[in-house]
């Protein structure tokens, strides 16, 4: 570990106290229980890699294990808090809702899936394995809240400031991920597989400074990305959290069986006017 | 393009969406749950481009255009042309907006409703993106002036009696909300 990088770990770890700090001063764990268990796994997870790191050194297995543990940890916990934030404030609307998870539980089925598929096929080494499995989970967690966001938007059901600001900061880190993984996993798959090799144990040596290189550059973007976040989170905490907004009166289900179908007829007659405007 | 540059392009596209639907401005996440209620539906413009389109007919009319092309030096003759055809262009983004507000009233209702069916609401978005389709299509061929004002006509006919059935619709609406809250204040 490099200066840069060993002072950015540190940085990292203030970071994830103070915002640890103002979710439980704030209460977060009474609006968004799972949001504020991700926080605090992530700073559990932080502890104890770096903990591991002091007592077996940086390149032991150990180490890389508890490495690439917290960072499947931390994509289980924040696919929790992902779906989380599609019930909050969504349930209330039990129509939508009803609608609504049905879509996104298929969704991450398909998407778990291809998760899987993909991890399948490749080498058995633990960090290509954990890089593709962190990669297809966080580019799926940016499906679903893009998803979730189109519902949210077209029903005009809008996020609430934090559970926004979480959504963005869980977007920003997840899309860094899947660029960052997507470039590493290219690299230590292509030019540097001797790396994993025994065969190639010849070439370990030269091979040490590249490997290095190319983990400190990656680390460094994304303890700089995660950091950022972080602060994003704590501003959105700045003030108290809100409590859960009261469930909107709901209309008698019979305006819907009697309106819906009629706004439709008299949206595809117009569509039928368009249409019969663009005949020659 | 290789299977790196594809992933790369498709986080940053998908981060880019994500951030456009986050924008606190954003059109359609007007309301807020918190403030969503019935009432929200009152505050809904209604249709009301439809009404300016006796004077839009006579600004484009055929005599309008003869009198034009016969009486004016051709060059202002060329520019009353274009401009009638602009006024006409932003005359169906109003109907454009008509529809819209009819088709948020769709979606407003669903959202309030305890229930919804996903054949309607599926045939709702299709319907939507349809009339995208066809809007950019129509206002493609008024730009390029090949849109008779007769067929405007008829359209404008129709959006006219979707405003009526809108004000209906609200007063339904009304009708059944209060009804709703009297029965639970009894209750």
């Amino acid at each position: 570990m490099n200066h840069l990088e060993s002072l950015l770990s540190q940085s990292a770890l203030s970071c994830e106290i103070i915002l640890c700090l103002f979710v439980f001063t704030r209460k977060v764990q009474r609006v968004l229980p799972l949001f504020a268990i991700y926080t605090y796994v992530v700073f559990i997870g932080s502890t104890g890699v770096w903990l591991t790191y002091e007592y077996f050194g940086i390149s032991s297995y150990i180490s890389t294990y508890a490495y690439w543990g917290s960072i499947l940890l931390n994509a289980a916990v924040r696919s929790l808090a992902i779906a989380e934030l599609c019930r909050h404030g969504l349930r209330s609307f039990r129509g939508i809702w009803a609608l609504v998870w049905r879509v996104l539980v298929v969704l991450s089925v398909l998407l778990l899936a291809r998760v899987a598929m993909d991890a399948w096929g490749q080498p058995n080494k633990i960090a290509i394995y954990g890089m593709t499995m962190d990669r297809d989970l966080a580019l799926a967690s940016i499906v679903i809240l893009a998803v979730l966001l189109l519902f949210r938007n077209y029903y005009g059901i809008a996020l609430e400031p934090l559970q926004r600001a979480i959504a963005f900061g869980i977007g920003l880190i997840c899309a860094v991920d899947v660029i960052g993984n997507t470039i590493l996993r290219k690299i230590l798959t292509g030019y540097l597989f001797s790396w994993y090799l025994s065969s190639q144990k010849a070439l370990w040596p030269s091979l040490r400074p590249q490997v290095q290189y190319v983990n400190d550059m990656w680390s460094t973007v994304h303890l700089f990305v995660f950091m950022f976040t972080m602060g994003i989170w704590c501003y959105a905490l700045r003030r108290p959290v809100l409590a859960p907004s009261e469930s909107p009166v709901l209309l008698p289900t019979e305006v819907y069986q009697e309106l819906s179908p009629a706004i439709n007829l008299r949206l595809a007659t117009f569509n039928d006017r368009l249409v019969e405007l663009l005949k020659p | 393009m290789n299977d790196v540059g594809i992933a790369i392009l498709l986080a940053i596209v998908l981060f880019g969406i994500l951030l456009w639907l986050l924008l606190p401005g954003h059109k359609s996440s007007g309301a807020a749950a918190a403030s969503f209620s019935p009432e929200t539906i009152h505050a809904l413009p209604t249709a009301k481009h439809y009404g300016y389109f006796p004077q839009i007919r006579q600004a484009l009319s055929a005599a309008d255009t003869r009198y034009l092309l016969k009486n004016a030096p051709p060059q202002v003759a060329r520019q009353a042309l274009r401009e009638r055809r602009a006024v006409a262009r932003r005359f169906l983004q109003g109907l454009h907006e008509d529809f819209s507000n009819l088709a948020r009233l769709g979606r407003m209702i669903a959202a309030l409703s305890p229930e919804v069916s996903r054949r309607q609401e599926t045939e709702r978005l299709m319907l939507s993106l349809n009339f995208q389709i066809l809007y950019a299509l129509v206002w493609l061929r008024l730009s390029t002036g090949n849109l008779p004002l007769r067929q405007l006509e008829h359209l404008t006919g129709l959006v006219g009696r979707l405003a009526t059935r809108m004000d209906e619709a609200m007063t339904q609406i009304s009708a059944l909300s209060a009804g709703q809250l009297s029965g639970r204040i009894n209750a």
